[in-house]
């Protein structure tokens, strides 16, 4: 075996930037640039934001069965890098709007825009710390399917943080009401029956999202512990032989899908408890803390693609 | 100027060459350093009260950095468009590779094959120069801990190239260590 001096030396060899050699020139015109557009911002109160998801892998920031068939969705907000205007709503002949949001705090002139284009809609913006007092109305249970889609990116500002909501404004019943609450970290949407109350703002930090620091990893990618192993697309018990011969203890990630599978998903729960071998497994992680802990991302069904990649998982991830 | 803005300025300034190295040496790309440099700085702004002083502020930084960069790698993350603006510099520190034979790159293979952990321990001294108790606080471990998981890290990737059989002439080009442990 060699010695550690010769490890420490074959390692160093190895870096790209020389040990002890300085990468980049906080002088050089790039450098300068992030100096002045990091420090143009507020300096943070000493907290973490949220980790940002890509729609792809939007963890939704509910966990609880049956939120979607209730119809809410919870997106993380992603103001940063504002683009103007601040909010936009265009209506197709067809009845179609697409809500474009990019300031969340414009709660007013969201809500008079939607009005004027006939969306049964009532937007509230709750300050940090604070969120409409629930129940405001009774939720609609019955959702027909296309009503509005997911949030996703807005097209061509991928970067900007905003997002965009597809609604189908022929598909509404007479009496229904959206009702958004628009806050700092999150908005929700939730389709509700009239009458709606209206907004009485109380101390609330549960719309609050935590600071999302998971104890999980991908496993199956390279230098993990299921490297090389495919368990993406099969079925439970397809997969479980071989984590068992591995001696891995397994717990299971239930995930719920969105309507029409547009990538992402909601953590309904997790359990040690076997579910059905013909489950579909979606992915694995491993603890980071405890080797040997492995998480299987599984449905009760097959799906027409991978939610946690939106796709194929080789799209996303080429090794 | 206020005070929060004076101090993150300096060590900026301070920090910005170890850092853009750090995120260059682990990055495959220079997009994704670039990533990286940015979201640790623009990080340590935000939490600017929690920076300690002084040299430790170094090592608090690269350890915000191996948690964005882990991030990153799981792929949650989204591009920003004020990192777009080092590429170009990033990709400078890609150009140029001083040692690039088919023996290293056999080596760099099992490198890779290592878990992260491992690799961030050997890079971490090997790399940066940390000493143990340096890589101790950026991983937020015992020392101890550093000296015993260092040791198995050493020895794994020992067996590794062992059992590839890559012969390696150490004496070439070696680059001089910062410190010795």
């Amino acid at each position: 075996m060699k010695n550690i001096d010769d490890i420490d030396a074959i390692t160093r060899r190895l870096a790209r930037v020389e040990p002890g050699r300085p990468g980049g020139r906080p002088s050089d015109a790039g450098a300068r640039t992030l100096l002045a557009s990091i420090t143009a911002e507020e300096p943070g109160p000493s907290v973490a934001r949220p980790r940002r998801h890509r729609p792809r892998r939007l963890v939704l920031g509910l966990a609880g069965a049956g939120l979607l068939a209730a119809g809410i969705v919870m997106v993380p907000s992603l103001l940063q890098n504002g683009v103007s205007p601040s909010y936009a709503v265009t209506k197709n002949s067809d009845g179609v709007v697409y809500v474009k949001v990019r300031d969340f705090r414009d709660a007013a002139g969201l809500s008079k825009q939607l009005k004027e284009l006939d969306v049964p809609a009532i937007v509230d913006y709750a300050p940090p710390g604070m969120w409409c007092r629930e129940p405001r109305g009774t939720y609609v249970q019955d959702i027909p399917a296309g009503l509005y889609s997911v949030p996703e990116n807005i097209p061509g500002e991928e970067s900007a943080g905003g997002w965009q909501m597809r609604i189908d404004t022929k598909l509404f019943e007479p009496g229904q009401t959206f009702v958004w609450t628009i806050g700092e970290e999150g908005t929700s949407t939730i389709l509700m029956n009239d009458p709606v109350a209206p907004c009485v703002l109380v101390p609330d930090d549960s719309h609050q999202p935590k600071v999302y620091e998971s104890d999980y990893q991908l496993a199956t990618t390279k230098g993990r512990s299921l490297a090389g192993l495919r368990v993406d697309e099969k079925t439970v018990g397809e997969v479980l032989p071989e984590l068992r011969q591995r001696g891995l203890k397994i717990t299971y990630v239930i995930l719920e899908i969105p309507p029409g599978n547009p990538g992402g998903y909601i953590e309904l729960g997790t359990q040690t408890t076997p579910v059905g071998d013909d489950w579909i497994v979606w992915e694995a992680e491993e603890s980071i803390r405890k080797p040997g802990e492995i998480r299987l991302l599984v449905t009760d069904k097959r799906y027409d693609k991978n939610p946690i990649y939106g796709g194929p998982r080789d799209n996303v991830i080429q090794e | 100027m206020d005070n929060a803005q004076a101090r993150f300025e300096v060590v900026y300034r301070e920090t910005y060459g170890q850092i853009t190295a750090y995120a260059a040496r682990r990055c495959a790309s220079p997009q994704d350093a670039a990533d990286v440099v940015a979201e640790t700085f623009a990080i340590t702004w935000r939490r600017i009260g929690e920076l300690p002083d002084g040299e430790e502020a170094t090592l608090w930084l690269y350890g915000v950095a191996r948690k964005v960069l882990a991030n990153h790698h799981r792929g949650e993350f989204r591009r920003q468009a004020r990192s777009v603006q080092l590429d170009a510099e990033m990709a400078d520190l890609y150009g140029a590779s001083p040692d690039s034979g088919v023996e290293l790159k056999a080596i760099a293979q099992i490198f890779q094959t290592l878990s992260d952990d491992d690799r961030e321990l050997l890079s971490l001294v090997a790399w940066e120069g940390l000493d143990r108790q340096e890589v101790a606080t950026v991983l937020g471990l015992s020392r101890n801990a550093v000296r015993i998981r260092l040791h198995r890290a050493r020895r794994r990737f020992a067996r590794a190239l062992a059992e590839a059989d890559v012969r390696f002439t150490s004496e070439s080009r070696l680059v001089p260590a910062e410190r010795q442990l």
